[in-house]
């Protein structure tokens, strides 16, 4: 049940799962996959979608803020993605800009820790243009120092528009904490004393491409109204000579954690006290049932009819909003909770019961019908989540950049099927350990009657 | 558990309606079909004629709450735990939105789960539970949104709230569709059954149903919905003008913020039913098309200034769900707005930044668009608007949208209409429509008596780069930084009086 009134609450993602079979005829995924690896390393993965006139095009770069490894250069990654608009000698950033126009394209970018994306989408007609400019600004970015300096301050102006919300200061600091030696510590969108040292990292910017934006480092999918020969063709003429380079970064690893890490931060204004919950958890995998397993968890806690919801959220009604940040990663991540909770003097109260339902998983076996209940929402969920172009491109794209193979959509899926009730205790038991646990808070700093006053008429 | 003879191949997704879509009215529920016989899906919408503008003085939120109380909460037959148990295993929702004119209770299904879901949706629609506890959280995630999401935590929902309570003071699209903090806190159980009774009716009822469901199914859902009271429709409430603005006015909400977001903007007598919407909605994307970076504010202000992260112009309500970069259908209004969106910019650039956007409206009043910037505007439409509806719940809705307006599938209606324009239409259209004389501004900041102060002093506001811009930059700032922006009014308001009543 959603209320798109109250939709801004959830600006965190959905994991989107669901189960299949092994075997191959009964893949979860229906779709055929096309793939084919250029000489340079370029993988091209193209997929075949009844949308007639459309297709949805997408470069992702296997570089994000993880590969920020060079200190004071968090947000690097998603600058540099900023500057891949900026034009080439062939097209400048407004006649790139007049292409996408002409040809009525939805076009964007963003950054994650894992990998930074483009994507278009638009007539398909326009498949080889598309083919052409992506190429070239690849291959033959160039922009000036003047440039640079400008574009720094739109990242300036984008951690700006983000930096009212209370999720982005709970986020730097969750991460910095559970994380002491990976680039996990830092955000994608970075710190913004690094943010204001952008202007003067022109030279640095040159070097970011030269390392990263490489065909072996990165993957072109295309899906919707195309042949797959057609853009195996395409590519090879526009790609095939932009020429491999990739300097994969040293990434620390990031020591087992050894004690629960736990931080406040006061907000300066009346508001409802939130909560932020990290676990340490594995990269993602679909070689073990673990990944699916927590993929469940995630579902048998914070879904809509997960008992813990159901207290939170129905019958105390301590919390207006409970929502998990769980994606699959490269490296050993967090899976994470984020509350907004009536008043102050809750907060411990939605803690203690979110440990109690945990250290239930941990102590009890899940029902048998319970947890195919769940699996029969994911495989619905995923059904109907394929309904469109752009839907698939989000669903492959992040196997694309998480191991490069879109098959895992398939074997993840597979191994969904796989988990039992032991599955789930073990990983309960081996993820939710108050060692690897890290908490924020977030409240103004009130008394617990001024911070619920915020709830009820602040101000009158 | 998933089994070979379940049907996976869920390949069979017809993009674009296989048939043809139609409005029938038989009966006395108006229906809006649009069958894709190979889809796997159903979209089932049930557009009632109701919303925030229907709410009773001293109870803003009614209908939102009312909304929520049928489509978020629990049924006579089962209680809102036994229902969201029902219908877990289908990965289908009941969703409700409910704006200014009109609420939605939706959701989409998978054929095989069709039945079923259609049962529990019919029985949230038809016999509401209108339990304490579900009012209860009900309000308090409405009361949640008003006093965080919009005070505490987001300042562009603040401010894209504060420009249409500025346009449409006086107005019954004033508030937010959620209501006010004391009309919410006074809202009844008795309130919500009496608002139900009084406008959840055959007459205020579109049904949209979409994919490959069956005309029995259709004549099956139709019957069952028969058993709402047949009543009066109540979009017959009379629609006010807006009251004209005169000067500009500027409504500054006080807060705890590091940046300053910008909204101008005035009513505009027509909506998308008018052909004459359809050249300013040529004008209105060479303008400031929505996250794009090709629009004049965004090559301007962003671009070759980099004031901050994006820059955009409006001709109707434009709803800010998170990432979409595409019109949202479902929020037809028939009174519209013209404006423009300063994403934030820091305090420093505040007043070039206003200065710079009305420059810009300004430059497109007083030069219009070149017949080459025309063609390439239109072209850009008319294919670009075709991505706005990429899934079948979305080609639904905005085909139900079209009903509503009583006009053509508004996608078609943009190729037909905007392939018969000509560059003289466009640029009469923003004569004829747009103007900076008088507006409404909206600013959020942390220091409104500065922003005060340096809007009334109108002094020049000259920028200072952190690098070299272009020269024409140079040239067209000696402009901008002086244009008197000579403001009417300056109301301040502190962020806790927003939405309070």
């Amino acid at each position: 049940m959603c209320n798109k009134l109250l939709v801004a609450l959830a600006v965190l993602g959905v994991t989107v799962i669901a189960v299949a079979p092994a075997s191959a005829e009964d893949e979860i995924f229906p779709y055929t996959i096309h793939e084919k690896t250029l000489d340079n390393g370029l993988r091209i993965v193209v997929i075949p979608y009844d949308s007639p006139g459309t297709v949805a095009f997408m470069t992702a770069v296997r570089t994000g803020s993880r590969d920020e490894v060079e200190p004071g250069h968090s947000g690097f990654a998603h600058f540099f993605e900023h500057m891949m608009f900026r034009g080439t000698d062939k097209y400048s950033g407004d006649e790139y800009n007049d292409l996408l126009k002409r040809m009525g394209a939805d076009s964007n970018a963003d950054t994650s820790d894992d990998r930074t994306r483009y994507y278009l989408t638009g007539p398909a007609v326009e498949l080889e243009t598309m083919m052409d400019m992506e190429s070239d600004r690849f291959k033959h970015l160039d922009y000036s120092e003047e440039v640079f300096k400008r574009e720094a301050l739109a990242v300036l102006g984008e951690y700006n528009k983000n930096i009212s919300s209370p999720f982005l200061p709970m986020w730097e600091r969750l991460r910095e904490l559970a994380f002491q030696q990976h680039t996990y510590s830092h955000t994608t969108m970075g710190y913004l004393d690094d943010i204001k040292a952008m202007p003067d990292y022109y030279d640095y910017s040159l070097g970011f491409f030269a390392r990263f934006y490489r065909p072996e480092n990165s993957v072109l999918l295309v899906v919707g109204d195309a042949d797959p020969e057609e853009v195996f063709t395409l590519a090879a003429k526009y790609y095939g000579d932009w020429e491999p380079g990739y300097q994969e970064p040293t990434v620390a690893a990031e020591p087992p954690q050894e004690e629960h890490q736990e931080s406040h931060i006061d907000w300066p204004a009346p508001i409802r006290p939130y909560l932020m919950a990290g676990y340490r958890i594995p990269a993602f995998s679909s070689e073990t049932v673990d990944t699916a397993a927590l993929g469940i968890i995630e579902q048998l806690l914070f879904s809509e009819s997960a008992p813990l919801y159901q207290q939170l959220m129905v019958e105390d009604q301590w919390v207006d909003s409970l929502q998990t940040i769980n994606f699959d990663h490269r490296d050993p991540y967090l899976f994470t909770i984020f509350s907004r909770i009536k008043s102050n003097d809750l907060v411990p109260k939605v803690q203690a019961a979110i440990d109690e339902h945990i250290q239930k998983l941990q102590d009890e076996l899940v029902d048998a019908e319970y947890l195919e209940r769940v699996k029969s929402h994911m495989r619905y969920s995923f059904a109907l989540g394929l309904n469109s172009p752009d839907a698939l491109r989000d669903v492959i794209g992040t196997y694309l950049w998480v191991t490069g193979d879109p098959s895992e959509v398939n074997r993840i899926y597979a191994q969904y099927q796989k988990v039992t009730p032991e599955d789930i205790q073990r990983v309960a038991r081996e993820t939710f350990q108050p060692n690897q646990t890290t908490t924020v808070t977030l409240s103004y700093p009130a008394s617990d009657e001024a911070a619920t006053g915020a709830t009820t008429g602040a101000g009158r | 558990m998933l089994r070979k003879s379940i049907p996976f191949a869920l390949a069979m997704l017809v993009f674009a309606a296989a048939c043809a879509p139609s409005a029938h009215d038989e009966g006395s529920i108006e229906t809006v079909t649009l069958p894709s016989p190979d889809s796997p899906l159903v979209a089932v919408h049930l557009l009632f004629k109701v919303g925030s503008m229907h709410d009773p003085a001293g109870k803003q939120g009614l209908a939102a709450l009312t909304g929520m109380m049928v489509g978020d909460a629990g049924t006579s037959e089962h209680t809102y735990s036994e229902l969201i148990d029902l219908l877990y295993p289908m990965a289908s929702d009941i969703e409700v939105d409910t704006d200014r004119e009109i609420t939605v209770i939706s959701g989409v299904a998978h054929s095989e789960t069709l039945a079923d879901y259609t049962d529990l949706l019919t029985e949230a629609v038809l016999e509401p539970r209108f339990d304490e506890r579900d009012l209860s959280r009900n309000k308090e995630q409405l009361m949640a949104y008003l006093t965080t999401t919009l005070r505490a935590t987001n300042d562009e929902l603040l401010g894209l709230e504060g420009i249409q309570q500025a346009i449409f003071n006086d107005h019954p699209y004033k508030n937010s569709s959620a209501g006010t903090v004391e009309g919410l806190e006074s809202i009844t159980v008795d309130d919500v059954k009496s608002f139900y009774q009084q406008h959840y009716t055959q007459a205020n009822l579109m049904l949209g149903v979409g994919g490959g469901y069956s005309e029995d199914y259709l004549a099956s859902l139709k019957k069952t919905l028969s058993a709402l009271p047949a009543g009066e429709a109540s979009d017959s409430v009379t629609l006010p003008e807006p009251t004209p603005v005169e000067g500009r006015q500027f409504t500054l909400i006080e807060k705890e913020t590091d940046s300053v977001g910008i909204h101008f903007g005035h009513a505009l007598p027509i909506n998308r039913s008018n052909p004459d919407y359809y050249p300013l909605m040529v004008a209105n994307s060479y303008l400031g098309e929505h996250r794009t970076f090709h629009g004049r504010l965004m090559q301007q202000l962003r671009g070759k200034r980099g004031l901050n992260y994006g820059d955009y112009s409006y001709i109707e309500y434009w709803h800010l769900p998170p990432l979409t970069t595409t019109p949202s259908p479902g929020y037809p209004r028939n009174q519209q707005y013209f404006s423009v969106w300063v994403r934030p910019v820091v305090p420093t650039t505040a007043h070039f930044a206003l200065r710079d956007a009305i420059y810009e409206v300004d430059r497109l009043l007083e030069r219009g668009l070149t017949q080459e910037e025309f063609e390439l505007t239109r072209d850009f439409l008319i294919n670009y608007s075709k991505l706005w509806a990429q899934t079948l719940s979305d080609r639904l809705a905005v085909l139900m949208d079209s009903m509503y307006y009583r006009m053509p599938y508004y996608i078609d209606e943009i190729e037909t209409r905007l392939n018969g324009l000509s560059v003289e239409d466009v640029n009469a259209a923003v004569k004829k429509y747009l103007q900076t004389d008088d507006f409404h501004a909206v600013m959020v900041t942390n220091n409104a008596a500065a922003a005060k102060a340096y809007l009334e002093a109108d002094q020049p506001s000259p920028m200072q780069y952190n690098s070299d811009p272009d020269p024409e930059v140079i040239e067209d700032d000696k402009t901008i930084q002086a244009i008197a922006v000579n403001p009417a009014s300056i109301e301040i308001i502190p962020v806790a009086e927003m939405f309070q009543r």
